[in-house]
C-alpha cells in the first residue's frame, strides 16, 4: 500500500516537473522570481496543523464554547497567513549563476550562484539546491548578496548537464513550502581523467626533457600578444601600456621553436577513453614542463601553444573527443 | 548522479539550538499553566522535570535517552494517569493525558517535525483550558499562549539557529496581527450549530454548590453561606419589586418523613396546556435574560410561572420547573418571560393532587395530630393555611442558619420543640401540616431575591439567595405561601445579609460590603464578567441571527452567513497579499528612486549596470559605447555621484536632477538621435 501511494506520489511529482518545465521553459542566467513562477503547497506538519484545527472547531461547536471557536480561528488564519508570508518569501528574490570551473572527472564540478535580496525584508530560511537533491542553506539580510555553491559529480568526460535548480522555503511555521523550479541548462566541462603511471602509459620523448626546465618560459623574446586573463602582471608591457592603453604581455619562447605535438597515434589503445587519458596525461606533463605543446586528435587540433589558455584548449578537446558537443573547427 | 551542497560562508547549523528547545520549554508552561490546579500534582511535577532534563541534554549537546528509557516511562505515565482517574474521558484525565503527551514528545524531539507535534499538543492545551474555564481575561491569556506558542513553531521549524527573541517574537505577532481579522470574522459570521453532537464529559472532582434534587429540612445551609453567584439576570423593563423575585428550581412532590424529592423524570407538560396558561395569565408578562452559571443539573432557573424560553433542549415540566435534556455544564444563557401573580396552573389535571396529599404512616405524629385538630377548627383551606402562618408568627419561631438537628420525626421536633431554622424548616412544616390536613401542598426550590447591580443594571443571585417556598393548592390553582416570610419579613424583603444580621454570615466578601468602596470595585468586576459573559460567551446561533437583523436581513438564515463570510474573507485575503506586497517594496529615498530610473534608461541603450559598479564608472562605460551620448551621460552620473556624497545637496538640486533625468530619454542607436537632447543642469 505504501509502496503504491508512494509510487504514485513519484509519478505525480514527475508529471508536475515536466508540466512546470513545459510552462517556464529555460530561464536565463540571471534572472529574478515572479510570483507565478513560485508553487506552493503545505507540508506534512501542515496538515497535521489543519486536522488539529479542524478537530477544535468540532469541539468549540461541540461544546459551544466560544473561546475555543476563538482559538481555531486565530490558528487558521495564521495558516492562512502564512501561506503569504512563504510566498513573499521568494518573490523577488535574484539567482544569477557564475558557471562552474571545469574539473577532471570525478571530481565535483563546483556551480556558483549568487542569490541577491533585492527586498526591504530579510528572505528566512532558503533552501537552494539541485532538484530532489540536499540543498544548502541560506538567510539573506535585505539588500544582501551571497554567494552559493552547488556540487555536481561527475562520472565521465564531456559537458555535464546540471539538473534543474530548486529554490525554496518552508518560512515561517513550516506549515507549507513554497518553491521554484529554475532550469538554466547549466552545464560544466569535465576534463578526462589522466592515465596514472602505474597503467604503463608511455612516457614519450618529452618525458626526459620535463625534467629540470625552467617552467617560467621566459627564454627569449617572441613577441607581443594582447593580455589575457591569467597572465602574470610582471610580463605586461606597461610601457606600450602607458602609450595606448591597451594592455599586452610579452610573450616569450623557449629556444627551440619547434613545437611538441601530441598526437593521437602516439597513444594508440584499443580502448579509446584509455587512449584519452594517456592524452590527457601528455598534455598536463607538457604543460607542467613549460612545454610548447599542440594537440592532434581525430577531426580536432589545437595549434602549439602554452600557458593556462592553452591547457584548457587541450584539454576540453580531449574532453569532447568523439561527443556530439565536439567542436567542429579544424585549425 | 550524486549530487550534495557545499555552501561558502555556512551558518553554524546544529540538529537543534539550545534556545529552540528553551522556546518549546516555555511554550509547554505557558500553556500547562491553567491545568496545574486541577490536575494531580504528580503530572506538573513530571512535565517540569522532563523539560528541565531536556533542556540540559540540549545545552550540553547530550544525545537523546534512547527508546529502552523512553518507551517504559511513557507506559509508566500513562498508567499513572489511568490510576490516578480511572478513565481517560473527563477533563481532567484528559489534560493530564496531554500534559504527558507533550512532555514524552519533548524528551523524543529530534527533528523539527517532532518540535512541531511539540507546538501542536501545546495549541490543544490552550483549547483544553478553556473548556475549563473562560474567565473575563481569556482573551489575553489566548493571546499569550498562541504568540508563545507560535513564536516556538517559527523558531523549531528552523533550520539555522533560533532568531533573537523580541525579533522572532515580533516576526510572530505580525503573523497574528494579520490573522486577527479573519478570526473576529468567523468568530461573528461561522455559522453556529446549536447543541452537543456529543455528550460532554464528566468534570471530576468539582464539587459545585448549587440546589440539589432533594431536600431535607437543613439542607439549604451551606447554600446560605456560599457566595458563589447562581446566576444574572437582565430585566427588559421594570424590575419587579425584590419581594417578588421568586425563581423557581426544583419542585418537590413526594416526602418520605424526612425528605423532600421531585419526580424523575419530570413529566412535560403538554403544549396546548403551555398555551391555554399563556392565554388565561392575567397578570403582566416580566421579560428577562438569564445567564445561568454551570450548576451540573438538568434544571434552568425562571422567575415563578415561565410561560416562554429560548433555551434549547428544555421543556417545562408539569411542576412548571424548567427542565433542559443535557446538565448545564457551561455557562447558558437564555431568555424567558414569566407572570409574577403567585400564581401557578396546574400541570396535570387528570392525575388529580391526591400524591400532594401523601405523607408516610407513622412519621411525625405530633403534627399530622396538630395538623387535624386544627382542620376541626378551620374547615376553609384558605383560614387553615393562615392559622399556620399565625402560629408561625406568634409562638417564639425563630429563623437562623444553625439550628439545633433533628431527630427521627423531625417536623415534630421542629413544630413543638426546638422553634428554631429556616426557609427549608418552615417551608417542609407548612407543607407537611396542609397535607396532613387533605390539603395538596409541594415544596419548590430555588432562589429568592438578589442583589442589583447599578454599574451594568442588571440582578445578581447567589447560592446565598437559595430558597424554598410552599405551594398550596387553591381554589384549582398552585398558590405560592411562604411561610418563612412570616417568622422574617426582612428576608424577602431585603435579602439574606438583613435576614442575619450583618456579619453573622461569616466571608470576607461580607465584611468588604460594609466598605462602599471595595463594594464598588466588587460591583464593577462583577459588571465586567456579566458583560463578559453575555456578549462574548453567550455568543451563538441567536446572536448571529440577531445581528444579521441589525444588518437589515429580515429572514437570516447560515446561508446569509457564508454569503457575508465570503466578502469578509475576501476582502480580507486582498488585505493580507496587499500588506505584503507594500512591505516588499524598499522603501528607498527619492534621489535612489531616480539614480535606479537613470540606470534603468541607460541600461536600455547600453547594458545594465554591474552592481558593484559606481555611478561614474559606469557612466564612462556606457560613454564608450556611446559616444553620442557621452556628455549627457558623464553630466548626469556625475551629478548622482555629487548629490548622494557631497552632503550639501539641497531640496532645489535635487528637484533639478529629478527633472533632468525625466527629460533623459535616448534612442536605441546612435543614428536616429537628434542633435541635441534636452539635458537638465544640475
Amino acid at each position: 500500500m505504501a509502496a503504491v501511494l508512494q509510487a504514485t506520489a513519484a509519478r505525480l511529482g514527475h508529471r508536475a516537473r515536466r508540466w512546470a518545465r513545459k510552462r517556464q521553459g529555460t530561464d536565463p542566467e540571471s534572472l529574478q522570481l515572479e510570483s507565478r513562477r513560485i508553487y506552493i503547497l503545505p507540508t506534512r506538519a501542515g496538515l497535521i496543523f489543519a486536522l488539529i484545527v479542524f478537530v477544535m472547531l468540532l469541539g468549540a461547536m461541540n461544546y459551544s464554547n466560544n473561546m475555543g471557536f476563538a482559538l481555531a480561528f486565530l490558528l487558521a488564519g495564521t495558516g492562512i497567513v502564512s501561506i503569504h508570508h512563504c510566498h513573499h518569501n521568494l518573490v523577488g528574490l535574484k539567482l544569477k549563476s557564475l558557471g562552474a570551473m571545469p574539473v577532471f572527472s570525478g571530481d565535483p564540478l563546483q556551480f556558483r550562484f549568487v542569490l541577491h535580496n533585492t527586498g526591504n525584508d530579510t528572505r528566512w530560511q532558503l533552501e537552494l539546491g539541485w532538484d530532489g537533491e540536499s540543498p544548502a542553506r541560506i538567510e539573506l539580510e535585505p539588500g544582501e548578496h551571497r554567494s552559493v555553491q552547488l556540487a555536481l559529480h561527475t562520472h565521465h568526460r564531456g559537458l555535464a548537464h546540471a539538473p534543474r535548480i530548486q529554490l525554496r522555503s518552508n518560512y515561517p511555521l513550516g506549515l507549507f513550502r513554497a518553491w521554484a523550479w529554475i532550469d538554466m541548462e547549466l552545464t560544466g566541462l569535465v576534463y578526462p581523467t589522466p592515465a596514472n603511471e602505474a597503467r604503463g602509459a608511455s612516457t614519450g620523448p618529452a618525458s626526459q626533457r620535463i625534467a629540470g626546465h625552467d617552467t617560467s618560459g621566459d627564454d627569449d623574446f617572441f613577441g607581443m600578444r594582447p593580455w589575457r586573463p591569467g597572465d602574470p602582471p610582471r610580463r605586461i608591457a606597461w610601457k606600450a601600456y602607458a602609450r595606448s592603453g591597451q594592455k599586452l604581455v610579452n610573450e616569450y619562447r623557449s629556444g627551440t621553436a619547434m613545437p611538441l605535438w601530441i598526437d593521437w597515434e602516439s597513444e594508440a589503445d584499443a580502448d579509446p577513453e584509455q587512449q584519452i587519458a594517456r592524452l590527457t596525461r601528455r598534455v598536463l606533463q607538457a604543460d607542467t614542463g613549460g612545454w610548447n605543446y599542440g594537440l592532434r586528435i581525430p577531426g580536432y587540433t589545437v595549434v602549439p601553444g602554452r600557458g593556462p589558455q592553452q591547457l584548457h584548449e587541450s584539454l576540453k578537446a580531449l574532453a569532447l573527443a568523439g561527443q556530439p558537443e565536439a567542436p567542429e573547427r579544424r585549425a | 548522479m550524486k549530487t550534495g551542497p557545499v555552501h561558502e560562508r555556512r551558518r553554524e547549523a546544529p540538529a537543534e539550538s539550545t534556545a529552540q528547545i528553551s522556546w518549546l520549554v516555555a511554550a509547554i508552561m505557558v500553556c500547562a499553566l491553567p491545568h496545574i490546579p486541577y490536575v494531580h500534582l504528580w503530572i506538573p511535577v513530571m512535565v517540569l522535570t522532563v523539560s528541565g532534563w531536556r533542556l540540559w541534554l540540549a545545552a550540553s549537546r547530550r544525545p537523546l535517552p534512547s527508546g529502552w528509557l523512553r518507551v517504559p516511562l511513557t507506559l509508566a505515565a500513562f498508567a499513572g494517569i489511568l490510576a490516578t482517574y480511572r478513565q481517560i474521558s473527563g477533563i481532567d484525565a484528559g489534560s493530564s493525558l496531554l500534559l504527558v503527551m507533550v512532555a514524552m514528545k519533548l524528551l523524543e524531539s529530534r527533528g523539527h517535525r517532532d518540535r512541531a507535534v511539540v507546538v501542536f499538543i501545546c495549541y490543544f492545551l490552550l483549547f483544553a483550558a478553556f473548556l475549563r474555564e473562560q474567565p473575563v481575561w481569556a482573551p489575553v491569556y489566548l493571546g499569550a499562549g498562541v504568540l508563545v506558542a507560535t513564536t516556538a513553531l517559527l523558531q523549531t521549524t528552523r533550520h539555522a539557529q533560533a532568531i533573537p527573541a523580541r525579533h522572532a517574537l515580533r516576526l510572530s505577532g505580525r503573523l497574528l496581527a494579520q490573522a486577527l481579522p479573519l478570526m473576529l470574522l468567523l468568530f461573528f459570521l461561522f455559522p453556529r450549530i446549536p447543541g452537543p453532537f456529543w455528550s460532554l464529559p464528566q468534570r471530576s472532582g468539582q464539587a459545585i454548590t448549587g440546589l440539589a434534587d432533594s431536600m431535607s429540612p437543613g439542607d439549604i445551609t451551606e447554600l446560605a453561606i456560599s457566595d458563589e453567584v447562581a446566576f444574572r439576570v437582565q430585566f427588559d423593563g421594570d424590575i419587579p419589586p425584590s419581594a417578588k423575585l421568586y425563581w423557581r428550581g426544583p419542585v418537590f412532590e413526594y416526602f418520605d418523613g424526612r425528605r423532600w424529592s421531585g419526580a424523575h423524570p419530570a413529566a412535560r407538560l403538554p403544549d396546548s396546556r403551555q398555551r391555554t396558561a399563556r392565554a388565561a395569565a392575567r397578570a403582566r408578562r416580566v421579560d428577562y435574560e438569564i445567564t445561568l452559571e454551570p450548576s451540573e443539573r438538568h434544571w434552568l432557573l425562571a422567575l415563578e410561572t415561565p410561560l416562554q424560553w429560548d433555551a434549547d433542549h428544555a421543556w417545562l415540566g408539569t411542576d412548571y420547573a424548567l427542565i433542559r435534556a443535557f446538565p448545564v455544564d457551561q455557562r447558558l444563557a437564555y431568555r424567558a418571560s414569566s407572570v409574577l401573580d403567585g400564581i401557578t396552573p396546574g400541570g396535570d389535571e387528570a392525575r388529580g393532587h391526591t400524591a400532594d396529599t401523601r405523607l408516610p404512616a407513622r412519621t411525625n405524629p405530633l403534627t399530622r395530630a396538630w395538623a387535624r385538630q386544627q382542620r376541626a377548627k378551620y374547615p376553609d383551606d384558605r383560614a387553615f393555611i393562615a392559622s399556620v402562618l399565625d402560629k408561625f408568627r406568634n409562638e417564639e419561631f425563630f429563623y437562623s442558619l444553625t439550628p439545633p438537628a433533628l431527630g427521627p420525626n423531625p417536623i415534630d421536633e421542629f413544630l413543638f420543640n426546638t422553634k428554631e431554622g429556616f426557609c427549608g424548616h418552615y417551608a417542609s412544616a407548612l407543607a407537611v401540616l396542609a397535607r396532613a390536613a387533605g390539603i395538596p401542598a409541594r415544596v419548590v426550590t430555588g432562589y429568592q431575591g438578589g442583589e442589583l447591580n447599578p454599574l451594568g443594571n442588571y440582578w445578581i443571585v447567589r447560592q446565598a439567595d437559595a430558597h424554598a417556598w410552599v405551594e398550596v393548592w387553591l381554589d384549582g390553582h398552585w398558590e405560592r405561601i411562604d411561610p418563612t416570610a412570616a417568622v422574617a419579613p426582612e428576608r424577602i424583603e431585603w435579602g439574606m445579609d438583613a435576614a442575619m444580621d450583618r456579619g453573622r454570615i461569616g466571608g470576607a466578601t461580607a465584611r468588604l460590603r460594609n466598605n462602599l468602596l471595595a463594594e464598588r470595585l466588587l460591583m464593577s468586576w462583577d459588571a465586567a464578567n456579566a458583560a463578559w459573559n453575555r456578549w462574548v460567551l453567550a455568543f451563538g446561533p441567536k446572536s448571529q441571527a440577531m445581528l444579521l437583523k441589525l444588518a437589515g436581513i429580515p429572514h437570516p438564515s447560515s446561508r446569509h452567513l457564508l454569503m457575508l463570510l465570503t466578502v469578509g474573507m475576501s476582502i480580507w485575503l486582498g488585505w493580507v497579499a496587499w500588506r505584503q506586497h507594500h512591505q516588499r517594496r524598499p522603501r528607498t529615498d527619492a534621489l535612489l528612486r531616480v539614480y535606479w530610473q537613470l540606470c534603468e534608461r541607460t541600461a536600455r541603450v547600453t547594458r545594465p549596470r554591474h552592481p558593484n559598479e559606481g555611478p561614474l564608472e559606469y557612466a564612462d562605460a556606457t560613454a564608450r559605447q556611446r559616444p553620442d551620448l557621452a556628455v549627457q551621460l558623464r553630466e548626469l552620473f556625475s551629478c548622482y555621484a555629487q548629490l548622494r556624497y557631497d552632503g550639501t545637496a539641497s531640496p532645489a538640486a535635487l528637484a533639478e536632477f529629478i527633472g533632468a533625468v525625466r527629460r533623459f530619454r535616448p534612442r536605441r542607436s546612435p543614428a536616429d538621435a537628434p542633435a541635441t537632447t534636452a539635458t537638465g543642469r544640475p
